[in-house]
């Protein structure tokens, strides 16, 4: 039997250490090197799931880029890819 | 203050916002906001340009760049805003190129305005040559901006649309070169926007190009930033949930403070620096650098023109010997004294000029010899009236001796700004006139003034009720049940439409976002007559942009700034009364052949005295509403002077100032005993407050009791008038106020701080809107001559109304009931006697003109007119079709009108019928003359079933809007009576008290915002007409019914009041819709039998069939077939809740 469709790249919930503006310092327990991007999504405030995420596109030490962003409604990091 | 960052680019060319402090290198910068968008971006902005610069102020910016999409329509009030918070406004737009690309441009200096309004121009040009003229979307070409590039600063544009080509930018720095092109840097919080940045840094590098860092902002707070997001949708005509790509997807375009921003270009701090040493070069000052004026501001022979004028015509109307002969000379003298002094001469040499031109129009539009040629071709309104120099240049018909105006607040020494003088033009002098002036003056030269429509409560629902995704069919209950005028009570209007369970989820959205949606412009439009002229090219000061009608050009700027810019606004004003009383004269010369010149009419007629008194003046010049008829039976007017005063009493500022009843009550007291003394609050008020006993009922008592109680000077008694007029604000009132009161204290020994708080109250409760009683007695005299000509040429009057439409508080159909209660026979329309307008046929009666048949096109109905003056009247509907030259569509609205009843014995089914198998004529393109068609015998039509009186008129309102037979009520008037109501001739003979039923045809719906929620009904019956009052509760509870029925039983009390003229209103207590329940019910038909009948076997089967359904028919009387359904389809508009007249 199918499963039925199925969500990629589903966020999943990260362990994030972050400097007082926010910025990440460290994504599971790797530091980071550097910001690539950053941006800011607001949207769907006139539903009953508005939407309010900082996203965050950074390289760890270790050399990998990962997406993370900040549920900032429920004040939890995801990481996205 | 100067906010500072430090911040730099590291080596790996990625940045990381948070660690700017471990760089060696540190800038100080201060940040300038150079790309801002306001509500005048229409639907791409959603704060207004003063809120923006308050918001500017707060946040700590000391100067802020406004760039509205391809306009300048904010650009004054932004100025002016942001002067008087000491904020610096910068000035720019951001244009479109013919690809869609967006550049920011920035005015450094006067030719940069120059050369910006000129772009704008251009961007404009062809905006209107579409199909049908609709509106397409500006834009420019590199060339254009190219010959437009003096003095402007160009930035590449915006994150989204703007240009990142090299090719272009390096086009764009040949033409503007290093110093006036930068690369602009934006950082809207959106995925990529980095990398683009950084593209762009390094382009600019490339090419030796600074960049500079921008915000594009939309909002000045976050609630602002969602309505953004709703005009998105709207004007992408979709929703919310469907326009994501096209948002900005955050809220980072709300401006915010100069740290913030720097912050956010840590990257690229040169880029942040940038913007704040470029903002330094731009110098350019709005308020001070616009450099107008109007033709002959200049010509020092002006003065001596204008007293040549003056002198001219003075011994015209001040012959030796004449009363106020040696008044007016003094006068004259001292005003044109004043004028020179003033500099203004060649302002009224200028509005004479312009009547001259309306003269010369007149002559060619009423023709040489025709009966109105003795009317002037326009007259004054408003306090230009009281300047006995207007009225020697013609600018007034009012004799300001004569009638004692002071000529007050129009013209006097501390004047600042130019004087305001309107004019009045029947309306087809006004078309003409208008593009006349842009003749005579240059396209370039002169435009209408702008107008900014702002969100009502009606638009604000429907348009962001669909972009909040609502059900279309609940946001139209909301909509329509609205009160319309403020979109702030939305929450309201669903609450009483849908039930308070809609307080929740999106509904709240909308009442939140309709909230902040209130008050911002939505499109440019047009002013109702402002014209601006000027000597330099208009196109320097304003851009100009092409209006609706063709040959018209409107600038960018609506009244408010054109006056802070120093224009000379002319206001060129259509009346309809003007073009009616026009029409009239010449219907009185064609059929009595007697030349009425108005100028010369009695002034004390006594049968029209009579008239105004008894309130029975439906149709004439402002004194014919509900609310002016309650009035005019209290206070019963004998003369000029008293209807002066009646036009000018029934307006928010006397109304709210609590003079109202007072002088109404002095009045009626007076009217009783002459002797009756005026109490005065204090005696210095005697003077300037006697023609109104005691209270303040013109703009102009405010200066004079200003003056003479609180010893203000002319120009200090403006003042006070400004701060309670336009734009009012708390802080300028109170400060009046203070030195209102002291400044009589200290002139008036006796005066109590009480005493001048009391007089001070009456001056502030006037400051909502009213007339100069210069204005009061142009309209009054109006009103007045209106009057005359009903009371003496009825047919006329009514005639002349009925082809002027929409005018006055009545519809078309209310006119012809009242005139027929009057005794005045109104003919339905018929192709064999009608004419295209109305017309008033010998033995006196009013026929319809074919003009009235909606859906029949003018041309249409113009040739067949002349069809049958050329050919004689049509014989038959055969005869008609072939001949008419008007399409069948028109034949058959004319059919059903009943404008062919003539031709096929009475009934309107055959000749809808006969007219639908016919093959009519049809009108040759470019010539006179139809092509006429074959004159084939028409078969005749099958037995059809008469049309019942209900049916002929529900469709006379379908056709014309109007019934000259039966009315509707008087059809109902049997089962009305069955169920115990009255007609309206009858409560007459009712007492005081008594409990009534009325059932009424609703003929006007009315809530004043100063009759705390209370409603007005007026019903009118085949006897007259009845003003019901409906209390707050009731309305609430019957709202629906109120506010759309067109016919309502009202369950009452009624009132009679000897105070109130012995006038009768009903104090409902239900409103209830009035059912008429006579439907056909479907019957069931066996065509078994006929189908196999033929020929004549079929038609006398059919007739035997109509023999059978006769008895039924006749059971149900004239009601048969349709209900009140059907009459609301059809229902003549009426004028509803102050939104002008709707079904």
């Amino acid at each position: 039997m199918s499963p039925g469709p199925r969500r990629i790249a589903e966020p999943r919930p990260v362990r994030v250490r972050a400097d007082g503006a926010g910025v990440p310092l460290e994504v599971d327990g790797r530091a980071v090197d550097a910001v690539r991007e950053s941006w800011l999504i607001e949207d769907r405030w006139w539903t009953e799931r508005p939407l309010r995420r900082r996203y965050w596109e950074i390289v760890t030490v270790c050399g990998r880029n990962v997406v993370v962003f900040r549920e900032l409604e429920e004040r939890r990091w995801y990481r996205q890819r | 203050m100067t906010p500072t960052v430090t911040g730099c680019n590291d080596s790996r060319g990625v940045r990381v916002d948070g660690d700017r402090r471990s760089c060696e290198h540190v800038f100080a910068m201060t940040y300038v906001e150079l790309h801002c968008h306001s509500a005048y971006s229409f639907l791409d902005g959603a704060s207004r340009p003063e809120e923006l610069a308050a918001a500017a102020v707060n946040r700590g910016h000391g100067a802020l760049a406004l760039t509205d999409h391809d306009s300048l329509s904010g650009a004054m009030e932004f100025a002016q805003a942001a002067k008087a918070l000491g904020l610096r406004a910068i000035h720019g737009a951001e244009v479109t190129l013919g690809d869609g690309r967006h550049l920011t441009l920035l005015v450094r200096d006067a030719s940069g305005w120059r050369s910006l309004c000129r772009l704008l121009t251009r961007a404009h040009a062809h905006t209107r040559d579409g199909r049908g003229r609709d509106r397409a979307d500006p834009a420019v070409s590199l060339d254009d901006v190219e010959a437009h590039r003096e003095g402007l600063v160009c930035l590449s544009g915006c994150a989204r649309s703007g240009v990142r080509d090299e090719p272009t930018m390096r086009r764009l720095l040949g033409i503007f070169g290093r110093d006036a092109f930068r690369v602009e840097l934006q950082r809207p919080l959106a995925r990529h926007d980095r990398a683009l940045n950084r593209g762009l840094a390094g382009l600019a590098e490339r090419l030796g190009v600074a960049t500079v860092a921008t915000g594009n902002a939309h909002a000045h707070t976050p609630a602002r930033a969602r309505l953004q997001d709703a005009f998105v949708a709207i004007r992408e005509h979709t929703t919310l949930d469907a326009s994501e790509p096209l948002r900005r997807g955050n809220h980072a375009h709300v401006l915010t403070t100069p740290q913030a921003m720097a912050a956010r270009f840590a990257d690229h701090p040169e880029a942040v620096a940038e913007s704040g040493r470029l903002a330094e070069t731009l110098t350019f000052d709005l308020a001070t650098d616009l450099g107008y004026s109007y033709p002959g501001a200049a010509d020092p022979a002006a003065g001596h023109t204008l007293a040549e004028i003056c002198q001219a015509r003075f011994e015209d109307r001040y012959p030796a010997g004449s009363t106020y002969r040696a008044e007016a000379r003094i006068r004259l003298e001292e005003e044109l004294r004043v004028i020179d002094s003033l500099g203004l001469a060649g302002f009224f040499v200028l509005h004479h000029d312009i009547l001259e031109l309306a003269r010369e129009i007149a002559v060619q539009v009423r023709g040489r010899d025709s009966a109105r040629a003795s009317l002037p071709p326009g007259r004054g309104r408003g306090s230009s009236v009281s300047s006995i120099v207007c009225h020697l240049t013609g600018l007034s018909h009012v004799d300001p001796i004569e009638s004692k105006l002071q000529l007050g607040r129009f013209v006097h020494e501390d004047l600042k700004a130019l004087p305001d003088i309107d004019l009045d033009f029947p309306r087809e002098i006004r078309e003409q006139l208008i593009p006349r002036v842009h003749e005579v003056y240059g396209d370039e030269h002169s435009a209408l003034v702008a107008a900014f429509p702002t969100y009502r409560a009606r638009g604000a629902i429907r348009e962001l009720g669909k972009a909040l995704g609502l059900p279309p069919g609940e946001i139209e209950r909301v909509a329509r049940g609205s009160a319309g005028w403020s979109s702030r009570d939305v929450d309201r209007d669903i609450d009483s439409a849908l039930g308070e369970r809609r307080r929740t989820g999106r509904w709240a959205w909308l009442v939140q976002l309709a909230r902040e949606a209130y008050g911002l412009p939505r499109h440019l439009s047009q002013h109702s007559g402002g014209m601006i002229v000027a000597t330099r090219p208009l196109i320097d000061c304003v851009p100009l942009v092409p209006a609706a009608m063709e040959g018209r050009r409107i600038a960018q700027w609506d009244k408010d700034s054109c006056a802070d810019a120093g224009f000379l606004k002319i206001d060129l004003l259509g009346l309809g009364m003007l073009s009616a009383v026009e029409r009239c004269v010449d219907h009185i010369a064609a059929r009595r052949g007697e030349v009425v010149d108005l100028s010369r009419i009695p002034l004390d007629d006594k049968p029209t005295y009579e008239c105004i008194q008894n309130a029975d003046t439906t149709g004439v010049f402002q004194i014919e509403s509900r609310a002016q008829m309650g009035s005019l039976r209290r206070t019963r007017p004998k003369d000029l002077a008293e209807i002066t005063i009646q036009v000018a009493i029934v307006r928010p500022g006397p109304i709210v100032g609590g003079a109202v009843n007072p002088y109404i009550e002095r009045r009626q007291r007076l009217n009783a005993d002459e002797h009756f003394e005026i109490p005065y609050l204090h005696p210095s008020l005697e003077e300037p407050l006697r023609d109104t006993l005691g209270t303040i009922i013109f703009q102009d008592q405010v200066l004079e009791v200003a003056q003479a109680f609180a010893g203000f000077s002319v120009g200090e008694a403006e003042g006070l008038r400004r701060a309670m007029s336009r734009k009012r604000s708390e802080e300028a009132i109170e400060a009046e106020h203070q030195r209102f009161v002291e400044g009589a204290i200290r002139t008036h020994p006796g005066v109590t701080k009480e005493l001048a708080e009391e007089v001070f109250a009456m001056v502030a409760g006037f400051s909502g809107f009213g007339f100069p009683k210069a204005h009061g007695v142009a309209f009054g005299l109006l009103a007045y001559q209106s009057t005359y000509l009903r009371v003496h040429f009825g047919p006329e009057f009514l005639c002349a109304l009925l082809d002027e439409q929409p005018m006055g508080f009545y519809p078309p159909d209310a006119l012809v009931h009242e005139a027929q209660r009057r005794g005045i026979a109104v003919l339905a329309p018929d192709v064999n006697a009608s004419e295209v307008g109305c017309t008033v046929t010998a033995e006196g009666a009013v026929r319809v003109g074919l003009g009235y048949v909606l859906g029949a096109r003018a041309d249409e109905v113009a040739v067949l007119v002349e069809a049958r003056r050329a050919g004689g009247p049509f014989r038959s509907l055969e005869d008609l079709a072939s001949r008419a030259g008007a399409g069948r569509a028109a034949l058959e609205k004319l059919a059903w009108s009943g404008a062919c009843d003539a031709l096929a014995g009475g009934d309107r089914r055959v000749a809808l019928w006969q007219l639908g198998v016919t093959a009519p004529g049809t009108s040759v393109r470019g010539r006179e003359g139809v092509q006429l068609a074959l004159a084939l015998d028409l078969p005749a039509a099958p037995q059809l079933q008469p049309l019942s009186a209900w049916e002929a008129m529900v469709a006379d309102y379908a056709t014309t809007g109007l019934t000259a037979s039966t009315h509707p009520i008087g059809l109902l008037r049997p089962r009305l009576r069955a169920a115990g109501a009255v007609d309206v001739g009858a409560l007459e003979h009712l007492p005081h008290g008594a409990r009534v039923r009325v059932g009424g045809l609703v003929i006007a719906r009315q809530r004043p915002e100063t009759a705390k929620g209370i409603t007005f009904l007026l019903l009118e019956d085949e006897h007259g007409t009845v003003n019901v009052i409906v209390s707050p509760q009731i309305y609430e509870r019957e709202r629906l019914t109120v506010r759309t029925e067109p016919l309502a039983v009202v369950d009452g009390r009624l009132e009679r009041h000897a105070s109130a003229g012995g006038a009768i209103n009903i104090v409902a207590r239900s409103v209830t819709r009035l059912e008429v329940d006579d439907r056909v019910t479907a019957r069931v038909e066996d065509f078994a039998l006929i189908t196999g009948l033929a020929g004549d076997a079929h038609a006398v089967e059919l007739a035997r069939r109509a023999g059978l359904q006769q008895p039924a028919a006749s059971g149900s009387e004239e009601l048969a077939a349709t209900g009140t359904d059907d009459f609301r389809a059809v229902a003549p508009p009426v004028m509803n809740f102050g939104a002008g007249r709707r079904r």
